[in-house]
């Protein structure tokens, strides 16, 4: 498959569709470091592992890039749903970049607990199937049973949070600056374990519909915290309310954007002020 | 042009993470995690992930600095060389050898402590030279030293993940080492207990199944009261006393002092809780004891590390992994600072001068003259300069801050003929300097630090220093070359190879070998993989020995006049002297005032809210800082993280030492508080 | 775990056109109402950000009401359509967590049905009372 995805990156500057590659080189000391590849004859040292998502750092450097100049980048399906999402809210022009999409193997799809481990255009490898998350014994333990139970695990998994922001750091959508967590009218600064429900809650909300599940927050995460089960409700819930999943279509935006005449909720009333509580009068 | 990423180590604590830097033009641009590093496997803490932002500060040195008057003047580089070994030749000429002093650094990496202790042994014939260490785990080195013949941490930090029973003394891992705490909830989920000694309720402390708030200073009392429960249980492992051990007897004698309701009464902890605890660590089938500086910074610091030995061998938690002793190491390379033998009494690798062999062996590889007398350490460098220490030459320290009693320190330092400071920033040290020499940061040079599991890892130059500041290594070669040394070698990789023949715990290193995943020692050969943990066959001293710990009480205890314990530490967002972290825009936004934390009930009784500012005072001096009010503390006791310049918790601490370490009794001295009217509101 | 009982306090935040009016009317009927409500005036329920409604449990809320006007009513067209999705978001997050989605009320209804908006509040104190603690969740002493 890295041979397919050099042959394909070669191709795209050879003729010329893109003026640099974003992919992973084997650099100096061995150290396996992000670059934008120019010429092909530098696509000998590209690799693939480890899973790097680049969708941020795409954003970054067609920034700095004058705007006639295009970008090709070298994405799993999780990365490629990423710049689909920085494409929505105009983070990432969308006529300046192109991916180059390849399929991740069954190892790293049940170590992602990814539901989708292929991007949507693949250009390598053979997509294998997803694995459904909601299977997995350690997500259900924390999504399941008594709410008073889920809450003495959350707790006790959230006070360990050392406050490193690797999460929001690593995080492929998180672009905000400055960002929320780091101001004190929302987050108390200079404590940790990091204010478990505004820290913790705040950075899991602005993600709600924004995930796409490529679980680089908790492999961020120092203490282990399973942070993307905390995102995976939110997911399932649009999903069923919806039918709506972060990063697949570019020209469908989020849904709790809209009014109930374009997104509908199929089969569930609006609310009214006195059946929020349960009952009719 | 693309930015580069060059793989290095993180320049903070002792967990030693890897880090990429992104290269942009020259400048360190950002820092990601090093996924393929093996401490920290992609993870990093708040400070590692913006190790990048202090590099290219505009208060960074550019150029040698000359006193003249109260102004620092630009010189070259051949004159500041010229000067400093002239003036340091002058005063040894003049006073004698002895009445030189270095200090050097557990910032800097391996080779560059091992050219300085060099530098003054091989130039000046004193071995007057020794670095922070002494400040904090001295005891440690001291006290492992006697009971198992190695001071370092017995097993690897993954081993955390696979104990059945983790007991934290005076350990706050959760904010000087935070990534380490990865393995320890590792443990937590398998189902380990995790147990934490501490006064104050620490975030380690939260977590933890079980708090034991005992006294200030008692922590012998309480570890004397659990092994008497496990011996008076028959709880000890006898095959392995009598196998791998000596002094059985003597230690047994020693617990018929202390019945656990003595300890119960010493400590302030409940009987019941002290006999369960201890059951708890000696049943485990694999334990493990996390201890830092709330063991070590007291006036009998190498005793309680004593007796933290004890336990664990008592019950046979040595020598296996999983198990084992664990002094976190504060500094990126404090671990290397002593290996390296920035040591008054040890050349490197632990090789006492006192020895006449071992100074044959360094005086034919150094052809130099050696010294056969013991130096003197940090704290009786600082109090004897100017009297019998006329120069000092400090690489990186910045003792203004660090040091006991600070107030005493400034003094002192403006009592010298002639100091030299080498340094990234102008420090608070700096500040009373003769000399000052632009060094280089972590990401400037080449070279290896040695985390707190004795792993060689290694890091590479990323970019220039600024201006005209130089490497440590460079200036070293320079400052060993004017004085009239064969400094020759080209790079740190010459210098590694050196040691290396000069110790056989690092015979099988070499710069080759320590790409990726860097090698823990002792590795006596070339195929040697490293060492996973230490004390497996046998300890390194032979047979263990169960020392008899003598328990002081703390010095200074709350009085009428002074009614309040005060404690000293770190936080998260901040390390040591604050030179780097406060210069880091990110870090110092997170915590931007000096503060103390207060009890409730305290703070009602003095008429302090949350945020105004007080002033606390002991017997030696006094800061203004900002009240935080938390039940974290125990009432009557209050603590300080010492990072802030504008309120230094040293001006407060006592700086009386530990005869057998010279560690001071950082964590315990008597204050008193008042609300400060007139600080500016904030 | 110790139930909130008597020591709840309910933070809501109101359109003005809307569930003020109600409360207001609420009021000058002289409907027995619980002490433990605080009311936040905003234009439009659209404007209260999900943070907003965090924040307020994690400075000590034990639950949050956003009330605005009925779901095709919103004087800004639309507005509280947005709000009442982001807002039933939240609650999932908050039911994951074990917080419980119902420490959040979303209420829409008109300025006149006053008996309706007490009816509601009263409702909601008395399933705070039930609610577990929050306790293992904020910041401890300070």
């Amino acid at each position: 498959m890295l041979d397919q995805v050099k042959q394909k990156a070669k191709e795209i500057l050879e003729k010329k569709e893109a003026d640099g590659v974003l992919g992973l080189r084997k650099g100096l000391f061995d150290v396996i470091h992000p670059h934008v590849f120019t010429v092909p004859s530098e696509l000998d040292a590209l690799v693939l592992e480890p899973k790097w998502l680049f969708a941020k750092m795409a954003r970054a450097i067609l920034r700095e890039k004058p705007q006639a100049w295009r970008l090709a980048v070298i994405v799993r399906g999780c990365d490629e749903r990423a710049i689909v999402e920085l494409v929505k809210r105009n983070q990432i022009d969308r006529e300046r970049l192109l991916t180059l999409g390849y399929a991740c193997d069954m190892d790293q799809a049940k170590a992602c607990l990814c539901s989708r481990p292929f991007p949507q255009k693949l250009d390598a490898g053979a997509a294998v199937e997803g694995v459904d998350p909601l299977a997995d014994e350690r997500v259900k333990a924390y999504l399941e049973g008594d709410a008073g139970k889920r809450m003495e695990m959350w707790a006790a998994q959230l006070k360990r949070c050392i406050k490193c922001y690797g999460c929001r750091n690593s995080c492929p959508i998180c672009v905000c600056v400055p960002c929320k967590l780091e101001d004190d009218v929302w987050v108390e600064r200079g404590v940790i374990p990091a204010e478990m429900i505004s820290f913790q809650i705040i950075r899991a909300f602005h993600l709600s519909d924004t995930c796409v599940a490529c679980g680089a927050c908790q492999e961020a995460c120092p203490v282990g915290i399973p942070l993307m089960t905390l995102q995976l409700s939110m997911r399932e819930a649009l999903k069923k309310d919806y039918n709506y999943e972060a990063g697949l279509d570019a020209n469908r935006k989020s849904p709790v954007l809209f009014d109930f005449a374009k997104e509908p909720r199929p089969g569930q009333a609006v609310p009214d002020w006195v059946d929020s509580m349960g009952k009719k009068p | 042009m693309n930015p580069e990423f060059i793989r290095t180590i993180c320049p903070y604590c002792g967990t030693g993470c890897g880090l990429v830097l992104k290269v942009e033009e020259g400048r360190a641009a950002a820092t990601y995690p090093d996924r393929e590093n093996p401490v920290s496997r992609g993870s990093l803490c708040v400070k590692g992930w913006v190790a990048h932002e202090f590099v290219h500060h505009p208060e960074r040195l550019t150029s040698p600095l000359l006193r003249k008057g109260d102004r620092f003047e630009e010189i070259s580089w051949e004159e500041a060389i010229a000067l400093a070994a002239s003036k340091l030749k002058e005063t040894a000429a003049k006073y004698g050898p002895d009445s030189i002093g270095g200090l050097s650094s557990a910032k800097c990496t391996n080779e560059e402590n091992y050219l300085f202790q060099k530098l003054i042994r091989a130039a000046f014939k004193t071995n007057n030279v020794d670095h922070c260490a002494r400040l904090c785990h001295a005891a440690t080195t001291v006290g492992m030293l006697q009971t198992l013949g190695s001071g370092a941490m017995t097993n690897s930090i993954s081993d955390l993940a696979g104990a059945d029973c983790i007991l934290f003394i005076g350990s706050n891992a959760a904010e000087s080492h935070p990534v380490l705490m990865g393995e320890v909830y590792k443990a937590l989920d398998r189902g380990a207990k995790m147990i934490v000694i501490d006064p104050r309720e620490t975030p380690v402390a939260r977590n933890a199944h079980k708090l034991l708030r005992l006294n200030p200073g008692t922590d012998i009392p309480l570890l004397a009261g659990m092994m008497r429960h496990i011996v008076d249980k028959g709880l000890h492992k006898t095959g392995f006393i009598e196998k791998r051990m000596e002094n059985f007897e003597a230690l047994k004698t020693f617990l018929q002092a202390w019945p656990v309701e003595k300890a119960a009464k010493e400590t302030g902890i409940d009987e019941a809780v002290i006999r369960e605890v201890a059951e708890t660590y000696a049943r485990a089938e694999n334990a493990a004891i996390v201890y830092c500086m709330g063991i070590t910074q007291h006036a009998c610091g190498a005793a309680n590390v004593i007796a933290v030995c004890d336990l664990a061998m008592l019950c046979g938690h040595v020598g296996k992994p999983f198990s084992g002793i664990y002094p976190l190491r504060g500094q990126n390379n404090v671990q290397g600072a002593c290996d390296m033998g920035a040591l008054p009494n040890l050349y490197p690798g632990y090789q006492a001068v006192a020895d006449a062999a071992i100074r044959e062996k360094f005086q034919k590889a150094w052809k130099a003259d050696l010294s056969d007398k013991p130096g003197r350490t940090v704290t009786e460098l600082i109090n004897a300069a100017g009297k019998d220490i006329r120069a000092l030459y400090i690489m990186a320290e910045n003792p203004c801050i660090s040091d006991p009693d600070v107030n005493h320190v400034m003094e002192a330092l403006q009592r010298l003929d002639f100091l030299i400071v080498q340094d990234i920033f102008l420090t608070e040290t700096a500040k009373f300097a003769h000399l000052i020499l632009p060094g280089a940061c972590f990401a400037e040079k080449t070279g290896t630090y040695t985390n707190t599991e004795r792993r060689f890892q290694l890091l590479h130059k990323a970019v220039n220093p600024p201006g005209k500041a130089m490497g440590d290594f460079e200036i070293l070669c320079l400052m060993g070359k004017a004085l009239g040394l064969a400094f020759d070698c080209n790079s740190p990789a010459d210098v590694m190879s050196e040691y290396a023949g000069l110790v056989p715990a690092y015979a099988g290193i070499s710069f080759n070998r320590l790409e990726r995943a860097g090698i823990q020692w002792p590795c006596p050969d070339e195929s040697h993989p490293g060492t996973r943990f230490l004390h497996g066959e046998k300890f390194t001293r032979g047979l263990g020995r169960f020392v008899i710990p003598d328990y002081t009480p703390p010095m200074e205890k709350p009085d009428a006049e002074y009614p309040y314990y005060l404690n000293t530490g770190r936080v998260f967002a901040h390390y040591h002297t604050g030179t780097m972290t406060r210069r880091s825009p990110f870090l110092n936004r997170e915590i931007e005032d000096p503060y103390v934390e207060i009890h409730p009930e305290d703070a009602a009784a003095l008429g302090v809210g949350a945020g105004d500012w007080i002033r606390v005072t002991s017997r030696r001096g006094s800061i203004v800082t900002t009240a935080r009010i938390t039940d974290r503390v125990v009432k009557g006791s209050i603590f300080a993280p010492f990072h802030f310049t504008e309120a230094r918790a040293n001006m407060l601490t006592n700086p009386v030492l530990d005869p057998a370490c010279k560690t001071p009794e950082y964590k315990v001295c008597a204050v008193k508080m008042e609300k400060d009217h007139e600080a500016k509101a904030r | 775990m110790s139930a909130e009982r008597g020591n709840v306090k309910i933070l809501v935040f109101t359109c003005r056109w809307c569930g003020l009016i109600g409360a207001d009317g609420a009021g000058r009927k002289r409907i027995e109402l619980p002490a433990s409500y605080r009311v936040i005036q905003v234009d439009c329920a659209g404007y209260v950000e999900p943070d907003a409604v965090i924040r307020a449990l994690a400075s000590g809320a034990t639950g949050v009401a956003v009330l605005g006007c009925h779901v095709g009513g919103c004087r800004f067209n639309d507005a509280n359509h947005p709000a009442l999705k982001r807002l039933e978001l939240l609650k999932t997050l908050l039911d994951t967590t074990g917080i419980g989605g119902r420490r959040l009320l979303l209420g829409f209804g008109t300025a006149h049905e006053s008996h309706q908006y007490a009816e509601m509040i009263v409702d909601f104190h008395r399933e705070l009372e039930g609610m577990p603690s929050m306790a293992s969740w904020l910041p401890q002493g300070e």
